[in-house]
């Protein structure tokens, strides 16, 4: 019986996994932590096996008390970091403060800690380069997009994922790092869903790269196989769907434009200004453009995770013999 | 099941000849979900591509084939060819070869150039049809898997030899072999008779500063390629997981001699098909 701290709690992504968390009978306690102020449904839907505390993890200080007051209080031994800025457009410190030093300050503060004694971040596919020379199926030992003309979207992502790939072997505490596909479901900080919610999706024309998408299930299943692991490592937790884009748009229900490449950029960042949108181009640019693919091979091995949930497309399903994994 | 798709099936129904009609139902391929392999190959655009080759395959270059009985019916495995002809016809011309004449039907991955899956519609075309970009990772997956490649070891100098080289393999690459060894996949050894005369190749226009991948554009002495007589020979599969053990792939002697040994065997394929044809275009 162990307890857990969850961050990001109140993200949909949290709020699966406190929920997936509760119900395993070797999880005695979830400690659940976001900014939002209010627990949502947490106290009434489980409790006594759930605490949750508003803190915000761009503060130091914050960070501090929570690891070594309600943390160390409640014996957690494992800390699973979810906290992110999600909207594609997010730029400044404050936004880098959520994305990277909430993490930074969690991985000093779990070194010699009295009880924490594993730590599971969750990072992302659009950490790795994405280059012609470079394989389509990724796994962890391909290199990281270190471009410093990338948006600060990828930079944190990336510099979040390093941060805590130095630390492993070095400090007192297991460190996992999880690079997930993009869960294709709203509220999610999924790019590609964002791409895909608008009413026309614009294409890259002449190119259909290959995309590898998640249904949350698998994510919190590979979260929580990661929480109850040993030993530390980088793992792909890739989705069970894998497919070109414009599938996938198709899908989606889509009406997909093709346009030269060079217009792309301009088009959505003038679709955000005019609707909002959190889709920006330059993110996931040379994803549109050339594909990647998770290979999830270490995590099966490792964590025993194997995707098992499709994506539940919203507007045409596929034939039965197109489902079949093979 | 989208438009582009249904449209692919009409065609092959209509124009496809059998081979075409039993390729798509009895196609082996690693079905990443939704039909296509995660290098995004598709089997109705595998079909299709057989569809558009045929008629350069049966009519123009009317390739004969010797030996195809040679390509693994299972396992890793690599045809490792000569390149030649300033345009890559010879590449179209074995992959349909080797699509249509392998029992079970095995669709050979080509091994192609970085900058082709860049190129615009070609890339998509060509990653539906099996093409892989050549980077190693691409390469070491799908031997893991299991699959038969297609790889040009003179590489792009091969397709570019002057007139002159004909028939004279240029710089052997070895990284094929090393990766056969490490994954003991067999290496067939094939030689390509013809291509070498279809297009004398007397300059050509340098197009590296465009930062596009693409090192140039051939100046051919004929605008379109010659009708030669194709004459493709698959020598017997060299037994590298017998000769060799995985851990061999990082001796770079020993990766040095496996690729000698593929490039002799090239070698004596292409004189004995030198030897036996009767004509650049008979």
């Amino acid at each position: 019986m162990k307890a857990v701290l969850v961050t990001g709690a109140r993200s949909p992504l949290g709020l699966r996994l406190v929920r997936s968390l509760v119900a395993d009978m070797r999880i005695s306690h979830v400690l659940a932590v976001d900014q939002s102020p209010s627990d949502g449904s947490y106290a009434t839907e489980h409790p006594g096996r759930v605490t949750y505390l508003s803190v915000d993890l761009r503060r130091t200080r914050k960070v501090r008390e929570l690891i070594f007051g309600p943390a160390r209080d409640l014996n957690v031994e494992v800390v699973v970091h979810l906290s992110e800025h999600t909207d594609g457009f997010g730029r400044g410190q404050s936004v880098h403060a959520q994305n990277v030093e909430s993490l930074r300050s969690m991985l000093s503060l779990c070194d010699g800690h009295p009880t924490i004694r594993r730590l599971v971040v969750k990072s992302h596919a659009v950490v790795y380069k994405v280059s012609m020379d470079l394989p389509v199926k990724v796994s962890e030992d391909h290199p990281l997009n270190l471009s410093p003309s990338a948006p600060q979207y990828v930079r944190d992502r990336v510099e979040a994922d390093l941060t805590a790939c130095a630390r492993m072997g070095l400090i007192d505490c297991e460190i996992v790092v999880l690079r997930c596909a993009e869960a294709l479901a709203p509220g999610y900080g999924s790019q590609l869903y964002d791409y895909l919610a608008g009413p026309i999706v614009l294409q890259n024309m002449g190119f259909d790269p290959m995309v590898n998408v998640a249904h949350p299930a698998d994510l919190v299943r590979g979260i929580a196989l990661a929480t109850h692991g040993s030993g530390e490592g980088v793992f792909n937790l890739p989705g069970h769907d894998t497919l070109p884009l414009s599938r996938a748009a198709w899908l989606f229900g889509k009406t997909i434009l093709p346009v030269p490449g060079v217009f792309l950029q301009p088009l959505y960042a003038a679709r955000h200004l005019l609707t909002g949108s959190k889709f920006a181009y330059g993110n996931a640019r040379n994803q549109m453009h050339l594909g990647l693919v998770l290979d999830g091979s270490r995590a099966r091995r490792e964590l025993g995770y194997v995707p098992t949930h499709p994506i539940d497309w919203p507007a045409r399903q596929p034939p039965a013999r197109e489902t079949a994994q093979g | 099941m989208p438009l582009s798709v249904r449209l692919l099936r009409s065609i092959n129904k209509v124009l496809g000849d059998r081979t075409l009609k039993d390729l798509r139902d009895d196609l082996q391929f690693a079905d990443a979900g939704h039909g296509f392999d995660a290098f995004g190959m598709q089997p109705d655009f595998v079909a299709f591509a057989s569809l558009l080759n045929s008629p350069l395959y049966k009519h123009y270059f009317r390739v004969s084939s010797h030996g195809a009985e040679h390509i693994p019916s299972k396992g890793a495995a690599i045809l490792a060819a000569n390149h030649s002809g300033s345009l890559p016809f010879d590449a179209m011309m074995l992959w349909n070869d080797a699509l249509r004449n392998s029992h079970p039907t095995r669709v050979p991955r080509p091994v192609a150039d970085y900058f082709v899956s860049s190129l615009p519609f070609i890339g998509t075309l060509f990653a539906r049809s099996g093409v892989v970009s050549g980077s190693r990772g691409n390469v070491r997956n799908l031997l893991e898997n299991g699959e038969l490649l297609m790889l040009f070891p003179e590489g792009t100098p091969g397709i570019g030899k002057p007139y002159k080289d004909r028939y004279k393999l240029q710089t052997w690459r070895k990284g094929h072999c090393e990766l056969a060894i490490r994954h003991s996949a067999q290496v067939v050894p094939v030689g390509i008779v013809g291509p070498e005369e279809q297009m004398p190749q007397i300059g050509r226009i340098p197009l590296e500063f465009l930062g596009t991948g693409v090192p140039y554009i051939p100046v051919t002495a004929t605008p379109l390629p010659m009708p030669v007589h194709y004459h493709i020979y698959y020598g017997e599969p060299l037994p590298f997981h017998e000769d060799y053990s995985p851990d061999d792939a990082d001796d770079p002697e020993l990766v040095q001699e496996a690729a000698d040994r593929v490039r002799a065997e090239v070698e004596k394929l292409l004189h004995k098909g030198l030897s036996e044809r009767e004509g650049v275009f008979r």
